[in-house]
């Protein structure tokens, strides 16, 4: 008999052999006891709410999408896809104005941006903090992450793309909200990097947001769309041949593994191409590419990996880049969530069980005491300079500064 | 990537292979699909609990020449073994994990329904009993925390008094557990050991309240997730001897050292792939060159040895469909009954026989496919055919010794 | 012995389900009545089959008396056993190998025995079920649905108590208490006990499905059986939410019917021999059989995890000496051995099937009654079973608790309204034993303490407790430290966790490869290795 040859692709719940180890690692069973938990939330559920969508709960909006019950599995049950993709199915809960304003990473950067220095003053203002804090129910503790008045987008047009053409070997890069609308430091220390490399860097024809924060707000539909405009402009990309390189591990991580999965949305032809920055820079190095460092350049580094990079399996390339780099002290952290998760830690209802996660690591951190953390996801560096005196660097970042 | 050695499989025999090879200098990667069988381990390692004829072992190195030819302690053989056994307390001390026992006579670990199982060694949270006579205590005050419900008082008071212990059940009700039992199913012992970390103390002061002259208090394993401290401040706080039994899994005690061993292991310089899976295998000539692994894609994990630590039917080294049981990695041969008939025994607690079911390999564990032995593959663990672990009660043994044995191989050969 | 208390109008032989539901009408009827089952509630037959309501489709083209009897019946239950029926609606589906010219003959018959069968496109049919067959050339609408027949049956047997009649669980008829040329009674042995006691009754009731050829032997009289071994498959989660039928005469493996958290694919038909008829094996063929067929139904079934395998024997009568031959063609066969045998005191009810136990029951009762004299109408048509007073599970979570945590919401699909009458309100009592199903200590607590438990097995029918996919791996320890508890005796209930354990494992065996075999290693690392049973 050929049937039944395998019986776990179809239905990837049936794995779950109960063992529970799921429930070990979730950061969120501990601080949060209406919370379900994985497996319950999970693989338990999926069949239940199979019998009858009636024992849908939303209480699994308190997972945090993490994934650290999928890297604990040892059935392979993909647990947080089954919770985000039940979310998906059977919330009828609609998304707060405030979570579509913390979700719409491209709009709210789009719109803030022209008038960053008044953003970010009002931002920071205790009375506009007590404003989002009671109307809005964004925590008032949190910090907001700074608008910057010069995208990077622009700033790429104007001072690097004419400079890239020069360079035979190119890769394009998806620089993500964050980088364009917060931070362009990063984008332009990851085009030294690339072109210290010998790579000229292009960007691809129309990048929109990932759609992260939107998945994880309920704005599903919202995300998809994106999704379908992200893989039309990747594939342009890769036809041509090029990888697209990314420096955030939650964009990559959500472009490669959240697409297909959560939004069913088709991204085989241009999956493989999408890479993490310090993935491509250690196979560069590893096939004897050299770069020359600083001869004098020292640092203590405290190394977190980001829940999503921990889930692609990919920290071993950003902690073997930063080992690389001459007068590196790198120190990894045990792997941990920061408790941030995107958007879940600024939402009100959230913010102590987000700091509650976070608490283990903050205490590592600061029993190491390093010269600054290096970590690949911007919500983590947000939540790890908020909650201890420390800086946090891009790997990218911390490779630029070292070079020559 | 490039190692001296992958190692595929993150259990307790891969990781005791992988500290043992970086401790003697070599480079290793382990790639782990999930976290391994420790968390549901009862904390004790059996070494060798019965015969082949299943006649109950008390001095195991006494009873090892028994086994046949095929058994790995056999292929490994008993001078060596010995030395090896003499190795483990270190090696486990180095990564900060204490056992108690020895290999010239078993212990007896006190079960979670209450019985007794013969035991070669155990961590120190784990109720052990050095023979079968001794007693557990004239007076056991035995305790359980309100709303857990995988901790069977009744079963273990059952077990102890038919061997002459008077036992009294007590109950504590901690405020401290109050916001944990919100969740309906989320009592678990790793959730309890959570809040014990500071809810200790609460324990300590309900057991004085409920003492009346009892000279032993037995305690869930529910405590000291991340180290151990807890355990001797406990012990050190309650005017009596305390004794700590298991639970339902996932074990306390076991992902306690499971952390531990991972933990010394990347301090040894050891790469961990976590919840990563070896998906393929290139080879030439008759040796692997490479795996790929899910994460990792086309980027290949390069060594210039391999071993095979990917466990039985649970952790899918071993994997089975109506018509055949495969090992599905590398396709090696498999020993096994072709007819799906004989695979069971009918009574769930008789020996099964698709438990025997491993990886045929040479008397150096090199591993055999198509009857060839594949020269840079070696298989330890529980994967390993002819341990009958289940049967004969050696299953720790196995994995720790045969790990052992090849890493002392392999670092023989590549130095 | 104090005989008033041992005298009934009736006595009933059999806990399944035609002997509860007698039990609940002849009470309802007045009667005083003591049930006697050797074993547990639904451990023959009842327990051990499709758990479809039938449309009576089925049977419209071949027998349609039995399909006028199915779809009467299937009305019925969906009014008095509520909690019981899920209503999910059924396909007949005709594929390339099936002569689709017997669509048309279908629906007639259908529609001429009052079933609202409905020719539907098969892209319809494919949208509003999307684990069929999509090679599908031809689909027929019908109000099929399942029913569960553990519940059913504790409900009637539990209205039958609420109604005054006296229900012996364990208790085995060893004899025939008899004068001259009428049974006056029974002997029964306790199996708690190990003692027999003797009960008198006007009529002894022979509602023991299969076994009730040994019982008419052992009365002297002989009833004809045909016993027929139907295996079925278990899957471990619901793949169809419409029952999936072959639009063709009724063959192997050609009902996929979607129950609980579950569904299961059915049935072989093989004829065995009387003694075979405890303890009945699943064989790899039929294993085979079940999953090559049953996948032409539904691919999926090729791919989705097996949880059990499991047998049952029909009780079909194969002839009969009764020269009208009219009970055989209705497939319900009631014979008053004082009228067929010259027997006094001793009616036989057998043949039917689950979906016609109420009225078979009813046909017996009236017997019954006529034979003591009793002019009293049958209402258990009309009167919900005990739980079924309110038609939605949501609505009644809903009253009882507003915002009903998942812990209450299932509950209330298992217990419809009596859910109320459990705590459930806190923490302690919503606490999770089987995981798998979440069921939690109120509701076990409750089963254990007012429907008549003496071990695990009796727990998992009243509660579905390790009928999960773990199989009692998680919830077999717990549920044996709450029965240990219960009854005060540890011994037992260790003895009794391992026979649970065996008799889940029992249905795992013929179908434990891929995962299952997983999760039975590991279930026998956890009991043999951990645990040290």
């Amino acid at each position: 008999m050929t049937l039944q040859e395998y019986t776990a692709s179809a239905h990837n719940f049936e794995e779950c052999m109960k063992c529970t180890v799921c429930t070990a690692y979730c950061p969120v069973v501990p601080v949060n006891p209406l919370y379900p938990g994985p497996k319950q939330a999970g693989p338990d559920g999926e069949r239940l709410r199979l019998k009858d969508p009636f024992f849908f709960s939303e209480t699994l909006k308190y997972c945090l999408n993490c994934k650290r019950c999928e890297v604990a599995c040892p059935s392979d049950v993909k647990v947080a896809d089954i919770i985000q993709a039940a979310r998906i199915k059977y919330s009828t809960s609609k998304p707060k104005l405030r979570d579509m304003m913390l979700a719409s990473t491209d709009f709210m950067g789009s719109l803030a941006r022209p008038f960053a220095p008044i953003v970010n003053g009002v931002l920071s203002l205790g009375v506009t903090k007590a404003v989002l804090d009671g109307f809005m129910e964004v925590d008032r503790h949190r910090k907001f992450p700074k608008y910057s008045f010069r995208g990077f987008e622009g700033w790429f047009k104007r001072k690097a793309a004419s400079s890239q053409a020069a360079f035979e070997k190119k890769v394009a890069y998806f620089h993500g909200c964050y980088v364009n609308y917060n931070f362009p430091t990063l984008g332009q220390d990851f085009v030294k990097v690339m072109n210290a490399l010998g790579y000229g860097v292009e960007l691809l024809k129309d990048e929109k947001c990932c759609g992260v924060a939107m998945i994880a707000n309920g704005m599903s539909d919202k995300a998809r769309k994106n999704a379908v405009s992200n893989v039309q402009a990747l594939s342009e990309a890769v036809s041509r041949g090029l990888k697209v390189l990314t420096s955030s591990s939650t964009c990559t991580f959500t472009m490669r593994d959240e697409y297909p999965e959560l939004l069913g949305v088709d991204n085989s032809a241009v999956r493989d191409s999408i890479i993490l920055a310090t993935r491509f820079i250690f196979e560069e190095l590893e096939n004897g590419v050299k770069l020359e460092f600083k001869p004098d350049f020292k640092a203590r580094i405290a190394y977190h990996t980001p829940c999503h990079l921990e889930k692609l399996g990919w920290g071993v390339f950003s902690k073997g880049v930063l080992k690389k780099i001459p007068g590196v002290e790198l120190i990894p952290l045990d792997s941990a969530c920061c408790g941030i998760a995107g958007t879940y830690g600024f939402k009100k209802e959230n913010y102590e069980a987000s700091q509650a996660i976070g608490k283990p690591l903050f205490d590592q951190i600061e029993a190491v005491a390093p010269d600054f953390v290096a970590c690949d996801c911007e919500t983590c560096k947000w939540q790890i300079e908020m909650s201890t005196p420390y800086k946090v660097l891009n790997p990218i970042s911390v490779l630029a500064a070292a070079l020559a | 990537m490039k190692f001296d050695v992958a190692i595929i499989g993150g259990g307790l025999a891969g990781l005791t292979a992988g500290l043992s090879l970086q401790k003697r200098g070599l480079s290793t990667v382990i790639i782990s699909a999930g976290q391994n069988a420790m968390h549901f381990s009862s904390g004790a390692f059996e070494l060798l609990s019965r015969t082949p004829d299943g006649m109950p072992v008390d001095s195991p190195l006494e009873d090892i020449p028994l086994l046949p030819g095929d058994h790995p302690y056999s292929k490994i053989g008993l001078p060596r073994l010995t030395a090896l056994i003499d190795q483990v307390p270190q090696l486990f001390a180095s990564a900060g994990i204490k056992l108690q026992g020895h290999a010239l006579r078993n212990s007896f670990r006190i079960t979670p329904t209450g019985t007794l199982k013969r035991a070669w060694l155990a961590l120190e949270d784990v109720a052990l009993l050095p023979t079968v006579e001794t007693s557990v205590g004239r007076k056991v005050l035995l305790v359980n925390l309100a709303g857990y419900p995988d901790f069977f008082t009744s079963f273990i008071a059952e077990g102890l008094e038919a061997r002459g212990s008077s036992v009294r059940i007590c109950s504590l009700k901690l405020p401290e557990m109050e916001t944990l039992r919100t969740s309906p199913s989320e009592m678990r012992s790793v959730n309890i050991a959570r809040v014990m970390d500071t809810a200790w103390k609460s324990v300590v002061d309900g057991v004085k309240l409920h003492l009346r002259g009892e000279d032993t208090v037995i305690l869930p394993q529910v405590f000291g997730l991340k180290d151990e401290s807890v355990l001797s401040l406990v012990r050190g706080s309650i005017p009596a001897n305390v004794l700590f039994v298991g639970t339902m899994p996932p074990s306390v005690p076991g992902i306690r050292a499971q952390m531990k061993q991972k933990a010394a292991y990347e301090n040894a310089g050891g790469t961990t792939l976590m919840g990563d899976t070896a998906v393929s295998a290139v080879l030439d000539g008759g040796r692997v060159v490479s795996l790929r692994t899910r994460n990792l894609g086309d980027h290949p994990v390069e060594a210039g040895q391999f071993i095979l630590a990917t466990g039985g039917f649970f952790s899918k080294g071993l994997s089975s469909t109506p018509s055949r049981v495969y090992e599905t990695l590398f396709s090696l041969d498999v020993d096994y009954d072709a007819d799906r008939n004989n695979w069971y025994a009918y009574d769930f607690f008789t020996p099964q026989p698709y438990l025997d079911f491993g990886v045929k390999t040479d008397n150096s564990f090199r591993a055999v496919r198509d009857g060839e032995a594949i020269e840079n593959l070696r298989v330890i663990g529980s994967i390993l055919g002819g341990a009958h672990s289940f049967k004969l009660g050696c299953g720790g043994g196995v994995a720790i010794l045969s790990a052992l044995a090849v890493a002392e191989d392999l670092s023989n050969e590549l130095k | 012995m104090d005989s008033k208390r041992n005298e009934f109008d009736v006595i009933i032989i059999g806990g399944g389900i035609t002997g509860a539901g007698a039990a609940r009408d002849c009470a309802m009827r007045g009667l005083r009545v003591l049930l006697v089952e050797r074993h547990d509630i639904a451990t023959g037959a009842t327990g051990r089959n499709h758990g479809l309501l039938h449309s009576g489709a089925r049977y419209a083209v071949t027998d349609r008396e039995s399909a006028t009897e199915c779809i009467e019946e299937n009305m019925i239950l969906r009014r008095i056993a509520a909690h019981c029926v899920d209503e999910t609606d059924g396909l007949f589906i005709t594929l390339p190998e099936d002569d689709l010219s017997y669509q048309a003959r279908f629906i007639e018959s259908c529609l001429a025995a009052g079933i609202a069968a409905e020719a539907i496109d098969p892209k319809d049919a494919i949208r509003m079920e999307p684990s069929v067959n999509p090679s599908l050339i031809g689909a027929v609408k019908v109000p099929d649905g399942s029913v569960d027949p553990f519940r059913l049956c504790a409900a009637n047997m539990l209205d039958a108590k609420l109604h005054g009649a006296k229900v012996l669980l364990y208790h085995e008829v060893v004899s025939f208490i008899r004068e001259g040329d009428t049974i006056l009674g029974i002997e029964a042995l306790d199996h708690a006990t190990g003692l027999k006691s003797k009960y008198y009754a006007s009529i002894t009731v022979n509602a023991a499905g299969i076994w009730g050829h040994g019982i008419a032997a052992l009365a002297g009289v002989n009833v004809g059986m045909f016993p027929a071994k139907g295996s079925l498959l278990i899957f471990a989660h619901r793949i169809n939410s419409m029952v999936i039928n072959r639009c063709r005469k009724p063959a192997n493996a050609d009902i996929l019917v979607p129950g609980d958290t579950v569904c299961v694919i059915g049935t072989t038909s093989t004829k065995i021999p009387f003694e075979e008829c405890d303890g009945v094996k699943v064989t790899p063929d039929e294993v085979d059989l079940l999953i090559s067929e049953g996948a032409k139904l539904a691919p999926a079934i090729a791919t989705t995890r097996i949880l059990r395998a499991y047998a049952g024997v029909r009780p079909l009568v194969s002839a009969d000496n009764d020269p009208s031959g009219r009970n055989i063609s209705r497939g319900i066969v009631c014979l008053d051995h004082e009228e067929r045998d010259g027997l006094k005191g001793f009616v036989t009810i057998t043949g039917g099937k689950l979906m016609t136990y109420r009225l078979m029951d009813e046909i017996v009762t009236d017997t019954v009654c006529r034979k003591l004299g009793v002019d009293k109408k049958c209402t258990t048509a009309d009167e919900p079973l005990p739980g079924s007073e309110e038609k939605s599970y949501e609505q009644v979570a809903k009253s009882i608790w507003t915002v009903p945590t998942t812990v209450q919401k299932a509950s209330a699909s298992r217990m419809g309204t009596r859910a109320a009458e459990i705590d459930l309100r806190s923490n302690k009592e919503q606490a999770l034993i089987c995981e798998c199903e979440e069921v939690s200590l109120g509701e076990i607590n409750a089963a254990i303490d007012s429907m008549e438990v003496t071990n695990l097995v009796d727990l998992r029918r009243r509660t579905r407790v390790g009928m999960g996919t773990c199989q009692g791996e998680l919830c077999g320890c717990r549920a044996a430290g709450l029965l240990a508890k219960a009854t005060g005796c540890t011994r037992k209930a260790r003895e009794d966790l391992c026979s649970f354990m065996t008799e889940r494992w029992k249905g795992n065996l013929p179908i434990a490869w891929g995962e299952t075999l997983r999760e039975g290693e590991y279930t026998q690392w956890v009991y043999n290795h951990v645990l040290g049973l």
